[in-house]
């Protein structure tokens, strides 16, 4: 029996050289050698809760339906990255923050992290896991209604939707913004990328949101990392421009290489 | 060595490598070890969810006594209600699982009531169609365009009369649409797997907190 899995030694030897590239990418962001452009969704999230704190109305930030055990799993992690930068600008900024919960197993890292950041801010007393971040339904409509009800009821001043979403963006995109309230919309869904776009002040495409805790942080070592993300992009290009060349010709060695 | 930290990173690095082996590799006791952490995975949420239920209970039966104005501690009590009738409904039927009487539950109440939420979303797609398609600048002039040459594609009347309405939607889907959806595809792959390589060094620590 073959040790490695027919059909996927191409894609682990991807792996392996991903890995060498954030390797490097993270040492040359630690020498300051690497400066990534702004995203201006992300700059926007300080605004999105500094508007709810001069409104004295709460902000809402949604990580989506994710698990940690399915595809959507990196999606998720995104999200729970936003959801504790914005805890921690709310406890800051004293902007108080809604965060609706639809999954068993991500709920008690997200409450663990937003009080991790209430914490840090010293302003824990002032955290109500409860109000604050309710479970509400693991169903995806009956998650979808309560949402919109609490932000017909509540009328934040803004919302930020980060994570994997299905067809109920379209409502919460709606909703918000019916309210009045600013927002920014992420995700990684393809189909939900332009319900975003349509309805959000600022929308995240596809890896942006990926690249949303590294570009948060600060930290010149995870910026480093977005570029890894660029340059494995720019290889990704490259082999397609030549692998289409090279079809056009009727020598199928690229994509007969990728396939092994 | 902040054990908070240090040790969840450890097990984050762990599995994630037995789950890399698991993938690209054929060795028996690799899938096995995965298939062990994944029946862990099952229980402890299993686990979850029962002392989700007991914390239902615990914050929904507070909201309810208190009843403070502008709450909206009427929602609990029906949670509630609803709670105790599908446990009660369980144990009374021994109906654990899939039954005759939690479908009839199901059929009568959820499933109406999520057709009702889901066919609103038409209003919800016409409201975000009119926010987008206003030509204000050229951009949004050619969004508007392009969504103009679709709409008469797929609707069939367009085509019955011009059969070029059928073409131009398609070229548009094909050329012009699969060619921007593979490169956000591409995008998000790359991003995804950067994400899951710095999670398993321990670069993310999004879902462990800033500290």
């Amino acid at each position: 029996m073959a040790i490695l899995t027919p059909g996927r030694i191409v894609p682990l030897l991807a792996l392996i050289l991903v890995w060498v590239a954030v390797y490097i990418a993270i040492n040359m962001g630690k020498e300051g050698k690497i400066k990534v452009r702004r995203i201006a969704g992300l700059d926007a999230i300080e605004e999105v809760v500094g508007r709810s704190v001069e409104m004295g109305r709460p902000v809402f930030d949604i990580i989506g339906m994710g698990t940690f055990t399915d595809s959507y799993a990196t999606q998720t992690v995104a999200g729970l990255s936003i959801l504790n930068y914005v805890a921690g600008l709310s406890a800051r900024l004293g902007a108080e923050l809604i965060a609706p919960q639809a999954k068993v197993d991500v709920m008690p890292v997200a409450i663990e992290l937003v009080r991790d950041a209430y914490n840090v801010e010293g302003k824990l007393d002032e955290l109500n896991v409860d109000e604050q971040l309710p479970y509400l339904s693991g169903t995806q409509f009956a998650w979808a209604s309560g949402i919109i009800g609490m932000a017909a009821r509540r009328r934040p001043a803004g919302n930020i939707m980060i994570g994997p979403f299905w067809a109920e963006s379209m409502m919460f995109a709606e909703t918000f913004d019916r309210i009045g309230a600013m927002q920014v919309g992420g995700t990684a869904r393809t189909y939900q990328i332009p319900f975003f776009a349509a309805l959000c002040d600022y929308c995240l495409i596809g890896e942006e949101i990926f690249a949303a805790g590294a570009y948060v942080s600060g930290d010149p070592a995870q910026i480093g990392t977005i570029a890894a993300q660029d340059w494995y992009k720019l290889a990704a290009i490259a082999l397609s421009i030549v692998g289409a060349l090279l079809s056009t010709v009727g020598v199928n060695i690229i994509a007969e290489l990728l396939s092994r | 060595m902040d054990y908070k930290r240090d040790i969840p990173l450890a097990i984050t690095f762990i599995v994630g490598v037995i789950a890399i082996g698991d993938y690209y590799t054929g060795i028996e006791a690799v899938t096995q070890t995965f298939n062990v952490i994944k029946n862990w995975g099952i229980v402890l949420q299993g686990f979850a969810l029962g002392l989700g239920a007991v914390n239902l209970f615990r914050v929904h039966g507070r909201r309810l006594s208190a009843r403070k104005e502008g709450t909206d501690w009427y929602f609990s009590g029906w949670l509630l209600l609803m709670l105790v009738v599908f446990i009660g409904l369980g144990l009374v039927t021994g109906e654990y699982e899939q039954g005759a009487t939690y479908s009839w539950l199901y059929n009568a109440i959820y499933l109406p009531l999520g057709s009702t939420m889901y066919s609103s979303l038409a209003f919800y797609m016409a409201y975000g169609a009119y926010k987008v398609l206003r030509a204000r600048n050229f951009d949004a002039a050619l969004l508007f365009i392009t969504a103009v040459l679709v709409i008469f594609g797929n609707t069939p009347i367009f085509p019955a009369i011009y059969p070029g309405f059928f073409h131009m939607r398609e070229w548009i889907f094909g050329p012009i649409v699969s060619g921007a959806y593979r490169g956000v595809r591409i995008g998000i792959g790359i991003g995804a797997v950067v994400l899951g390589i710095k999670t398993l060094i321990g670069m993310e620590t999004g879902y462990l907190g800033r500290r």
